[in-house]
């Protein structure tokens, strides 16, 4: 059979040896879906031919149905081979997402933000220095100071945000990036009583009609 | 071009330091002391962060392959930095069991060569007063002992370690 496009690329990207399908297993916890891999998932799925699952692990009970349904209906009838990715989303009892790798020899990532950084990396998109750095310091920013901080960080964070969206429609450079991914996504999760100030409302519109975020919201609703 | 790393030398941040001198043959950078820390890389742009100035060092200077080799190496540097900042100060907890047992196998924390994972994580250790204590009454955990005092006598670590923290022990 023929390679199918895109299988060059991940050799490229991720090396050669490691067996035909290569497994993403990620654990999070029911209680605080991580949005943010959501979207990745659905790149990811534009990109390459991705197998996705969901399991229920035993350290959990209730998962709400929409949890359970959170990646769309694909092809029953493909064999594992025909798919270059396996995208598998267990709901567990975790304090924090964790990702494991069909290698033996890789120690588990853990982080929602770290995780979205690879899943990201798989689609191959070059950035400069500064570029790559600057989305990095937004997701850690997000992720620590907005997502896990006190009401106070939250309005310091947002302000810091509402100011860099008044200089540019996307966070970083003039598309969206990465660091609007998880950003919005850890806004939409953690904002709760704090009010949104209005460049944030604006761009968090134009995260929700990227079609890659369709997603998201119907788990939201 | 020679960029200027700002410290606080209150609190130097150790993981930017080893990084600088590490990659001190292809990027200038001059270290200035001053009340924050922060990397000024263009016009409007500074990092203030550790984790931050530490990634950009490593991508302006890919020869020395401090990011790791590819993305999965990179994605395990991720993990590291993140533990380093999150759970490596303060309360050690659980988190020298994990440190442990990942090192049980490894000479250097990702991959066969130092990165920046190796930095961070050897940095938040050595201002840590809990594990300085446990390193000096013989009560680290093995593997991570070895590793400390390994790296602790590589060139880069000596001059580093020694020029900005005998104040603070």
């Amino acid at each position: 059979s023929k390679p199918l496009a895109g299988t060059a690329d991940l050799d490229t990207l991720l090396g050669k040896n490691y067996g035909a399908l290569r497994d993403i297993v990620i654990n999070a916890n029911p209680s605080h879906p991580p949005l943010s891999l959501l979207v990745l998932h659905c790149l990811l799925r534009k990109r390459f031919h991705v197998l996705s699952t969901v399991h229920v692990h035993s350290s959990v009970s209730n998962v709400p149905p929409h949890l359970l349904a959170c990646f769309e209906e694909q092809d029953k009838n493909q064999s594992r081979h025909d798919f270059q990715l396996g995208f598998t989303l267990i709901w567990k009892d975790v304090p924090t997402p964790q990702m494991k790798f069909s290698i033996q020899n890789m120690c588990p990532i853990e982080g929602e933000g770290n995780i979205a950084r690879f899943l990201f990396a798989l689609l191959g998109q070059q950035q400069d220095p500064i570029t790559a750095t600057l989305v990095d310091s937004w997701i850690d920013m997000a992720i620590f100071q907005l997502g896990q901080g006190s009401s106070k960080e939250k309005v310091a964070v947002l302000r810091t945000i509402n100011a860099a969206l008044g200089r540019s429609p996307w966070l970083v450079g003039a598309n969206r990036s990465l660091a609007d991914i998880v950003t919005c996504c850890v806004v939409l999760q953690a904002a709760g009583p704090v009010a949104i100030p209005a460049n944030v409302q604006k761009w968090m519109k134009s995260c929700e009609n990227l079609p890659e975020f369709n997603g998201v919201y119907k788990l939201l609703q | 071009m020679t960029l200027t790393l700002t410290v606080n030398s209150a609190s130097p941040p150790l993981g930017a330091l080893l990084t600088a001198e590490h990659v001190k043959s292809t990027v200038n950078v001059a270290i200035d002391q001053g009340k924050e820390t922060s990397l000024k890389v263009a016009d409007s742009v500074s990092f203030n962060d550790v984790n931050s100035i530490v990634r950009y060092l490593a991508r302006l200077s890919p020869s020395h392959v401090l990011y790791g080799t590819n993305l999965l190496e990179q994605a395990e540097i991720d993990h590291w930095l993140e533990f380093s900042s999150r759970h490596l100060s303060g309360q050690l907890g659980s988190a020298l069991q994990e440190l442990n047992s990942a090192l049980s196998l490894r000479t250097f924390l990702v991959g066969n060569s130092i990165s920046l994972a190796d930095f961070c994580v050897w940095s938040s250790l050595k201002v840590n007063s809990t594990w300085q204590k446990y390193f000096s009454e013989g009560q680290a955990p093995c593997h991570i002992k070895r590793w400390f005092s390994f790296l602790s006598n590589h060139e880069v670590f000596k001059s580093v370690g020694g020029k900005w923290t005998c104040a603070s022990v």
